[in-house]
């Protein structure tokens, strides 16, 4: 709830502080479909798994973006509520699973890096590397005790932003920053 | 009337106001250090803080704009309006924002160039051409090594195209150790392994080929590839299929895998990562710009709005005693002693605003005396003014040119004029058609022209009404300047003269009657005795002497007793006995009596008919008839065409108060102008003969009935005798009891 808050709030704010300041609009440098086509989960011994295809946007801009040495975080978030009948859902859990795309620049290649294993694949496209992206099979989410009595409603969102900025830079780029996306959120209930 | 700053509940709100505001911005501003605390012990706090405190900001910037706009607006109709303090207010301003506003302005601008010159600077041409450069000759190094490896892979796979299963496996696991190779294998079709060789011998299989090798190699196609590691090493993957020909069906290709030397992968990485840092802070140069400028922008807003807020907050409030002061000081110009101003400190304007206070205090004080000591004055006004219309004493109040500021109602009666509407005037100028006003006038010209300025005198005023004399005293006005007005006070005091002359002459009468009388008889007895005792016995001519000596004594004695009965019926008082009876009926009688005894004279008749009849003693009131109707007579001795007229006539002068007026005319020669105003004195005549007693008897006889008398002549000639009697005895009865009253009841002749 807070990421949708924040994220329209700043939306809000942006367009204000634009008109404010009478800067010129600029289009969107991540610009594309980008969305969540599908996602299920399974459960295997206990532990559901979530299988998701996501398509990101491709465009001259990011590859030109990429080549110039931008990192692009690559974030699904992933959130697991409680459904009440009379009152707000209830979170269960929140979970980002949270990627990096860059160019190799010295390989001519493209590197897909898991940033919690820090495993990493590289491509000789930025296709290749974003359908990769893009097919997440078996990723667990959670294990079935964490799931009491009740109805659960499983949302996914991906989201897609310039990387690795110092953080006084990344407040700092709050204004002017066009360099951030998320879908529309992807939501199923989970069968009793 | 409302006044301003007035001290009390009203005056505590702003004051309240004002404190609530200064907590408010107190609690914003601590609540941003707190924000910005935090977010420097926590940059990822920060982040989720970030829209808040964007949010606070904007809602700062707008609330101020809101506030200064609604002030600055009050300001500018303030200004117009002309409003007291409107433009210190605004001089204030003006000065406080420019001091703030100018610096901050100058420190923006200098801080824009300074952030947009020193990000530029960060990407200097060479640093990124020096980047590339190094970019170019690490590929360049690479590549060399993944030709040979490449190379080398081809050859291999094409020598081991027709060699047997074990010969493949035996070369390849020779020429993995021969090139230190990591893994090489050879995989057939479906990517089934025929064999491989590891260098480490603990793994059993090798690293499963990636999608595009096996496409390009299925395309009968050598593929290399060099795949940066997560630990900054790089590995060349090289592959080559056994034939190229597509004729063949041989699928089989040769997979190799090579690492490169570690300090060739380290010095390319370094150059990958700088390049990549490069890329990535070049690419944030114009965001960063725009960021720095709007925040920069977004500050210098709040400050410049806050300041120039602050600027009309702290001028308002550095003027509100002052437009108080001027408000108040409206006030008391007005007339509004009542306005107290609310002490806005303890500094100098609160000094200056007790002063005010303090003033407005003493004022009010001053006019609640002067109100008092006016309502005093205006009742003593009233007192005096009721105290002069009382008086029976006439009263005038006249400065230099005789013009008249005061003049009580018997002044104008003693006068013979209205001076109710005379105020203002001169006395001179209403001297016109009045003798006796005028006569007055000029003896006061006279002793003011004589530089008398105080003095009592009596004045003898002359009229066709008759004489007056007034009792007049003249005193300078008491606390004016001495000369500039005069009270001039006089009494009528004619009828009291009169009245002292009738009880002399009465005193005089009774005397005459008492002491000349009692000789007389002795007298007239003894001129008889001597004639009837020596007439006889002597000669002729002494008897002629005698007897025309004592015919003499006798008709002089007789003569002598007619006068002295006459006084003592001037002086005696008898008791009256009245009746009722008919005036019209007397005065017929009285006249038809006379018109037998002087037939040459015309006497004519006009009664009024309402009189019906009047209580009286009728006796008297015939005796007054017939003196009046012989002193006519005797005036119309000699005069052709003698007439005479008796007329009656009733007035009623009150409800209860009717009056006979009996007027006698002749055409004589009328009464001297010397004489009229003694006619009614006793040995006042024109007349030859006659004891002068009949009018002054009549006179006396009429007062006795509580009647007035009086004489003049009338325009066409011959005099005029007026006699007012009253018609009921009670009406004479409270005549008198008003004239014993002393009550001043003048009646304007």
């Amino acid at each position: 709830m807070l990421r949708v808050d924040q994220f329209h709030l700043r939306s809000v704010l942006i367009a204000v502080a634009l008109a404010v300041c009478g800067a010129d609009a600029r289009a969107d440098a991540l610009d594309g479909v980008l969305e969540v086509r599908s996602a299920y989960v399974s459960v295997e011994g206990g532990v559901y798994l979530l299988h998701a295809r996501i398509e990101y946007p491709v465009n001259p801009a990011i590859r030109d973006a990429l080549h110039d040495g931008v990192t692009l975080t690559v974030d699904l978030d992933t959130r697991i509520e409680r459904e009440r009948r009379f009152w707000f859902n209830t979170d269960v859990l929140e979970l980002t699973l949270r990627r990096e795309l860059d160019y190799h620049a010295v390989s001519d290649r493209y590197l897909v890096r898991d940033v919690r294993s820090g495993s990493q694949r590289s491509f000789a496209t930025l296709e290749e590397a974003l359908s990769d992206l893009g097919t997440v099979e078996g990723w667990p989410v959670l294990v079935e005790p964490q799931l009491t009595a009740g109805n659960f409603r499983i949302s996914v969102r991906a989201g897609v932003r310039r990387g690795r900025l110092p953080a006084s830079l990344h407040a700092l780029l709050f204004w002017t920053d066009d360099w951030h996306r998320v879908s529309e959120w992807y939501t199923w209930s989970l069968p009793e | 009337m409302v006044t301003p700053g007035v001290s009390g509940p009203p005056a505590v709100k702003p004051r309240w106001r004002g404190i609530a505001l200064v907590l408010l911005w107190a609690g914003v501003g601590v609540g941003a250090l707190l924000l910005l605390a935090k977010s420097v012990q926590n940059s990822g706090e920060f982040s989720r803080l970030q829209p808040w405190i964007l949010l606070l900001n904007v809602i700062g910037v707008v609330a101020l704009t809101v506030l200064l706009a609604r002030k600055l607006t009050q300001l500018v109709r303030d200004y117009r309006a002309h409003v007291p303090g409107s433009r210190l207010t605004a001089r204030t301003v003006a000065i406080f924002g420019a001091l703030v506003v100018a610096p901050l302005l100058i420190v923006y601008l200098f801080s824009l160039q300074f952030l947009n010159r020193g990000i530029d600077s960060w990407f200097h041409v060479e640093v990124k051409q020096g980047l590339s450069d190094a970019l170019v000759l690490s590929r360049a190094a690479l590549d060399l090594r993944v030709r040979e490896y490449s190379r080398h892979t081809e050859n291999l796979a094409h020598s081991l195209a027709n060699a047997t299963a074990e010969d493949v496996a035996e070369r390849v696991d020779e020429e993995r150790r021969a090139t230190a190779a990591l893994e090489m294998a050879v995989y057939g079709a479906h990517e089934r392994i025929v064999t491989a060789a590891m260098e480490n011998p603990l793994e059993s299989l090798p690293t499963r080929p990636p999608p595009d090798l096996v496409r390009q190699v299925g395309e009968r196609r050598a593929y290399v590839s060099l795949e940066p590691q997560a630990g900054g090493e790089y590995l060349i993957r090289t592959a080559a299929p056994f034939t190229e020909s597509p004729t063949r069906a041989d699928d089989r290709y040769l997979v190799a895998i090579y690492a490169v030397p570690t300090q060739l992968a380290a010095l390319s990485e370094a150059v990958q990562h700088a390049y990549s840092q490069y890329g990535e802070l070049a690419a944030l140069r114009e965001p960063l710009k725009s960021s720095f400028r709007l925040t920069l922008t977004l500050v210098l807003l709040l400050a410049m709005l806050a300041a120039i807020y602050g600027a009309i907050f702290s001028a308002q409030r550095l003027v509100r005693p002052v437009q108080d002061l001027i408000e108040g000081t409206r006030a008391v110009g007005k007339g509004d002693f009542g306005t107290r101003l609310s002490l806005p400190s303890r500094d100098e304007m609160g000094f200056l605003v007790h002063s005010f206070n303090d003033m407005t205090k003493r004022l009010r004080r001053a006019r609640e005396e002067a109100t008092r000591s006016q309502r005093v004055v205006e009742r003593e006004r009233e007192r005096l003014a009721i105290i002069l219309a009382r008086l029976s004493t006439g009263v005038v109040v006249v400065d230099r040119e005789l013009t008249v500021s005061i003049a009580n109602q018997a002044a104008g009666a003693i006068l013979g004029t209205d001076l109710s509407a005379a105020t203002g005037r001169a006395l001179p100028e209403l001297t016109a058609g009045n003798e006796r006003l005028g006569q007055f006038v000029a003896a006061l010209v006279v002793r003011f022209g004589a530089g008398r300025e105080e003095w009592r005198e009596q004045l003898d005023l002359d009229s066709a009404s008759g004489r007056r004399t007034l009792m007049c005293a003249c005193t300078p006005q008491p606390g004016a300047d001495r000369g500039l007005g005069y009270v001039i006070v006089f009494d009528d005091i004619t009828m009291l003269l009169q009245a002292q002359r009738d009880a002399a002459w009465g005193e005089v009468a009774r005397r005459l009657a008492h002491e000349i009388k009692n000789p007389l008889t002795p007298i007239q007895l003894s001129a008889e005795l001597m004639r009837r005792r020596f007439l006889s016995s002597m000669s002729p001519q002494d008897a002629e002497v005698l007897e025309r000596g004592t015919r003499t004594i006798v008709q002089q004695v007789e003569t002598m007793q007619q006068m002295v009965n006459a006084f003592s019926e001037y002086a005696r008082a008898p008791e009256m006995r009245i009746t009722r009876f008919s005036l019209n009926q007397l005065a017929s009688e009285v006249a038809d009596l006379y018109r037998s005894h002087d037939p040459r004279v015309e006497i004519r008749l006009e009664l009024d008919e309402r009189i019906d009849a009047i209580e009286a003693d009728r006796g008297r009131v015939r005796q007054i008839f017939n003196n009046l109707v012989i002193n006519a007579l005797e005036a119309l001795d000699g005069v052709a065409a003698p007439r005479l007229e008796i007329a009656t006539r009733f007035e009623q002068r009150a409800p209860d108060a009717g009056y006979a007026v009996v007027t006698v005319c002749d055409n004589g020669p009328g009464i001297q102008r010397e004489l009229l105003g003694r006619v009614f004195d006793p040995y006042v005549t024109s007349k030859p003969k006659g004891t002068g007693l009949g009018l002054a008897i009549v006179k006396k006889i009429v007062e006795e009935h509580g009647g007035r008398i009086d004489a003049d002549n009338r325009p066409e000639g011959g005099a005029r005798i007026r006699v007012v009697l009253p018609v009921t005895d009670s009406t004479r009865s409270a005549a008198g009891t008003r004239e014993r009253r002393g009550q001043l009841r003048r009646e304007i002749v």
